[in-house]
């Protein structure tokens, strides 16, 4: 076993360059938040604030409700989260364990939305969201949202992989398709599910092209059309400020990223899965 | 699991009711408002470092004056062209926003498309005191920027810009060149030289955003016109010149960047470029970051001719279907151009006032002009202005693009001048047939 | 007899549960993806710009004129680099990655972990601004260290090729971390008998990796695989949009980012609904190979 160790040194290098390469741009983005912008101007390469100010964030909290524009933004991406994978397990559920007509043919159609350019879908959908009276609320922005082809891929990957004759035995025994679901393959598939909720959620976090659509007035907004004010081709980027928002942006994620990580590691590992 | 689901569920107990609270606010005070008050939307396109505050300030204090029309006011990400975009997924759905701000090269695709109401026309129909308003405060050739290309007028000039010189005076001085910075594009060129021989510094930037108004300020002022009588002819002797010294700055003597935007203005800024020629809306950016000796002069002429500066920026178009909107929509605008309004315009964007006397009015933008030697450069140009050419009829947006991918072209050095204008000039007359 | 009907009504039972529990998901997907689909494919039969009063109907010239425009073919070559590239940096190396830390490194593990994923928190407009920054080539702080070693950086949003990788890079960085944690945890759920097994057997690496494991987390590495043709196509649009707007002259735009320029940029609905429809083609048509050829050689439990 030695041998494995000594190994082992270089792949240790490897990982902590590849880390050094994928923080750096986050270190970055936190000293400059907390920088003048003259400074980031004028002294980039040292992206360590010397001068360190808070204004950066106090022009953001001056000029937003922040903690408004921060709760519009968790409520969509929880909201969005929590019926993504209900309906993407639901529908799962349906494909890989129920004999139905027009099975394959529906999966295909579904999976196949996967990649459709939101050009197309943009203009149909904002008619809609406006005849439903939902346009300038955070309603409008979830509605569209509430299902995804990817999340029920996943999950029929992930239960495909249950034995079929565990479920055999469970109708055998004569156990409803509810109880199946949930003492069954429910337990079974919580890594999936874990893994497309974080999925789920950080894109929902982050998407700006159809709130800005959506949205207009400043109290409706979300953290990254925020974002969207402090940058303009004409007038320059307010880096600094941008970067505070960003930081902001980033900050509730990250916690339950790491306050949970244990338990999201945890998940994936400890299922009994093959 | 557990301690997890509870926390979770906390933070969004808290979360929604922090929401639910500010919103059951919120729609108190609509009620409220809304019984008397006419409710209207302005969009625009200005960020926070674009006069995004200025439009907050106006709008709060029209709102707290007027009695009949209250004001909603929707930024738009991705400028002109973004507010463009949401403006047609409105229309898709039947509906409009009051008054709107249009950037001249949208002129002609958003008068075509778009259903508009001259401001005229609403002043003569419900406001009899304003009918000479327009044409008292505003100089002739300033409202032609806002007419189509069959001589419509479809809006008011609101947002003004030209572009300008900014040099870096500490880096001219290093190379011993006068301070005071090049007159003309041949002095730019050798200015470049020098500073790249005396300094190891880039000479020259010129902006590179997605559209040709730069390259139009830079051809048409050697005497080339973009457009003729409705075709092309950016590609004549004078125009290929002009473009000319631009590429062999930055191809042959590698004295000049080939940069987007951002990166260029960047660049100029910690020190690294000695002239960059951009929009004076890009003034409080500069000034307020630079640490060396900064200075904006007008932009340079070529050698025995006059400069043509394409005008930037936008108007203010009225939108509103019905007459009540309309109504308020004129309401505001003119509240939007009265002297102290342009003045805070001015002061909060850094785009010059399309309105007359505001720079000499007491209180207007006289003590401001003072001090601000840079704007003084834009505002004395202003004599040099002309229409920022939309190319005409449905295939306009395309044919400005066409001209954009040529000067990828041109300035990566792939084809020469000369065959990318004369090609790129074909296509076009092709395409506007 | 008797029993052929009970499964028989048991079967139409089943179906009608399948159904009901397919119901949301085909209410949301019916109005707000198959409709406008279906919208789309309509218009691209015709010219017009979504605000215009008439709409002229074409026929195929729409498809005629996407088909004949030089661009069209150098940005589905664009996409198909893009893809590539990001197979590379984000499914193959991930999945390198994934199985040395589960196999062969004992220390920092959970360091590791943590730090890999943070970027993934973060999204692609500010990722794009700030490399906007850092890999500003006269400027950057990367351009600034290169200058010290009397490296020239070169302008890479104006030459072809090098903004493609940029840009891809870019979008890796982004989506790295979370393509790793997903397919550590397939493969750390991998029954450790059989690994270890290998292992006392002297079974090189290598080996391990391509016999046991690759096949063992394929239902996981499918996923990836799918999720990283998602985002080469879909994800790499926010970089193009904030960095380089599609240039130099088309240099970096993919599919999805040309039908956005055709359809919001130059307003032409019809062009921009062709060429729609023919990068779904196309990509359903890869969809179509990937069911029939690559998941029949994946490990299901039944």
């Amino acid at each position: 076993m030695k041998t494995s160790r000594f190994k082992s040194i270089p792949w240790h290098i490897v990982f902590m360059v590849t880390i050094v390469i994928l923080i750096f741009p986050i270190i970055f983005a936190i000293g400059m938040s907390f920088k003048p912008l003259e400074d980031a101007y004028n002294n980039t390469i040292n992206f360590l604030p010397i001068h360190p100010t808070l204004e950066n964030y106090l022009t953001f909290f001056d000029s937003m409700d922040v903690l408004k524009i921060t709760s519009n933004t968790f409520i969509i991406a929880s909201v969005v989260t929590f019926f993504k994978v209900i309906t993407s397990f639901l529908a799962a559920y349906a494909f890989v364990f129920l004999e139905f007509k027009g099975k394959n043919t529906l999966y295909f159609l579904l999976i196949s939305m996967i990649f459709i350019p939101f050009s197309i879908t943009m203009i149909p959908n904002y008619l809609v969201i406006s005849d439903l009276g939902l346009s300038d609320s955070i309603w409008g922005v979830i509605l569209p949202q509430l299902a995804d082809a990817v999340g029920i891929f996943l999950l029929r990957q992930s239960m495909k992989t249950i034995p079929t004759s565990l479920i055999e035995v469970a109708r055998l025994d004569n156990l409803g398709h509810a109880r199946i679901m949930k003492d069954i393959v429910l337990p079974l598939v919580k890594p999936a599910i874990t893994s497309t909720g974080i999925w789920f959620f950080i894109l929902s976090w982050n998407e700006y092209v159809w709130p800005v659509l959506i949205l207009k007035t400043v109290d409706n907004y979300t953290l990254p059309l925020a974002l969207q004010m402090y940058i303009s081709s004409e007038g320059g980027t307010n880096f600094t400020v941008a970067m505070a928002v960003a930081v902001i942006t980033m900050i509730i994620p990250l916690t339950l990223y790491l306050m949970f990580q244990k338990y999201i590691i945890g998940t994936f590992t400890s299922s009994g899965i093959k | 699991m557990k301690s997890f689901l509870k926390l979770f569920s906390l933070i969004s107990l808290a979360f929604v009711l922090t929401a639910c609270g500010n919103s059951s606010d919120s729609t108190d005070k609509d009620s409220s408002s809304k019984g008397e008050k006419t409710v209207i939307e302005y969009w625009h396109v200005n960020a926070e470092t674009q006069g995004g505050k200025t439009v907050e300030e106006l709008v709060k204090a029209f709102n707290e004056q007027s009695e009949t029309t209250e004001v909603v006011a929707k930024y738009n990400p991705d400028m002109y062209k973004g507010l463009m975009q949401n403006l047609q997924a409105e229309a898709a759905a039947g509906k409009s926003p009051a008054v709107v701000q249009v950037g001249w090269s949208f002129l002609d695709y958003f008068s075509n498309n778009f259903s508009y109401i001259s401001p005229q026309e609403v002043i003569d129909q419900h406001f009899k005191d304003d009918s000479t308003f327009i044409k008292d405060n505003f100089l002739e050739n300033v409202m032609d920027l806002a007419k189509n290309s069959e001589g419509t007028q479809v809006g008011i000039p609101y947002s003004l810009s030209t572009p300008v010189l900014y040099i870096n005076r500490s880096l001219l001085k290093e190379a011993g060149l006068n301070e005071n910075g090049p007159q003309t594009w041949q002095e730019v060129q050798e200015f470049s030289k020098v500073i790249k021989e005396k300094t190891g510094k880039h000479g020259f930037y010129m902006q590179e955003p997605a559209d040709n108004w730069a390259t139009q300020a830079l051809l048409e002022s050697n005497g080339a016109r973009m457009l003729t009588d409705g075709k092309a002819t950016f590609a004549s002797k004078d125009g290929i010149e002009a473009y000319q010294l631009l590429a062999d700055m930055i191809n042959k003597d590698k004295t000049a960047l080939h940069l987007p935007w951002d990166q260029g203005v960047q660049s100029f800024i910690d020190g690294n470029v000695a002239m960059a020629y951009t929009t004076i809306a890009r003034r409080s950016q500069i000034q307020q970051n630079v640490k060396f000796d900064v200075a904006a002069v007008k932009s340079p002429a070529w050698e025995g001719k006059e400069v043509r500066l394409p005008a930037g920026g936008a108007m203010l178009a009225i939108t509103a279907q019905e007459e009540k909107q309309q109504k308020s929509a004129w309401e505001f605008m003119k509240y939007l151009y009265s002297v102290e309004s342009m003045a805070k315009w001015t002061e909060g964007t850094g785009y010059v006032p399309p309105r007359k006397d505001v720079a000499e009015a007491e209180n207007g933008l006289k003590a401001y002009l003072e001090e601000n030697e840079m704007m003084k450069a834009a505002v004395e140009q202003m004599d040099g202005v002309v229409p920022w050419t939309s190319f005409p009829g449905d295939a306009g947006l395309q044919a400005e693009q066409l001209l954009l991918d040529t000067r990828d072209e041109i300035l990566g050095g792939k084809v020469s001048v000369d065959e990318g204008l004369k090609s790129t000039e074909e296509e076009i007359n092709q395409l506007l047939k | 007899m008797h029993a052929v009907k009970a499964t028989n009504k048991r079967m139409s039972k089943e179906q009608w549960l399948a159904y009901g529990l397919l119901i949301p998901t085909l209410l949301i997907f019916a109005l707000f993806m198959f409709w406008p689909f279906v919208y789309t494919i309509y218009l691209s039969f015709f010219d017009w710009n979504m605000v215009k009063p008439t709409k002229e109907f074409v026929g195929f010239q729409n498809y005629i004129d996407v088909l004949s425009d030089p661009n069209t073919y150098k940005v589905f070559g664009n996409t198909f680099l893009y893809i590539v590239l990001l197979l590379i940096i984000n499914c193959s190396i991930p999945y390198v990655f994934a199985f040395i830390l589960d196999l062969v490194l004992k220390r920092y593990k959970n360091f590791y972990k943590g730090a890999m994923f943070l970027p993934s928190v973060i999204s692609l407009v500010v990722g794009s601004i700030l490399f906007t920054w850092i890999l500003n080539p006269v400027s950057g702080p990367v351009a600034i260290i290169l200058d010290w070693f009397g490296v020239e950086m070169p302008i890479w949003s104006k030459m072809d090729g090098w903004v493609i990788v940029v840009l891809s890079l870019i979008t890796s960085w982004k989506v790295f971390g979370y393509n790793f944690i997903v397919l550590y945890a397939s493969i750390n759920g991998i029954s450790r008998e059989i690994i270890e097994a290998a292992k006392l057997d002297r079974v090189p690496l290598w080996k391990i990796f391509f016999h046991i494991v690759l096949p063992m987390s394929g239902a996981t590495g499918i996923y990836v695989l799918i999720i990283t043709i998602v985002q080469g196509l879909q994800y790499v649009f926010t970089p193009i949009k904030v960095i380089t707007q599609g240039g130099p002259n088309y240099a970096s735009a993919n599919a999805i980012y040309h039908a956005y320029h055709e359809a919001f940029v130059l307003y032409r609905t019809g062009h921009s609904a062709a060429l729609s429809i023919l990068t779904m083609a196309i990509f359903i048509t890869l969809l179509i190979l990937e069911f029939k050829f690559v998941e029949r050689g994946v490990h299901y439990e039944n």
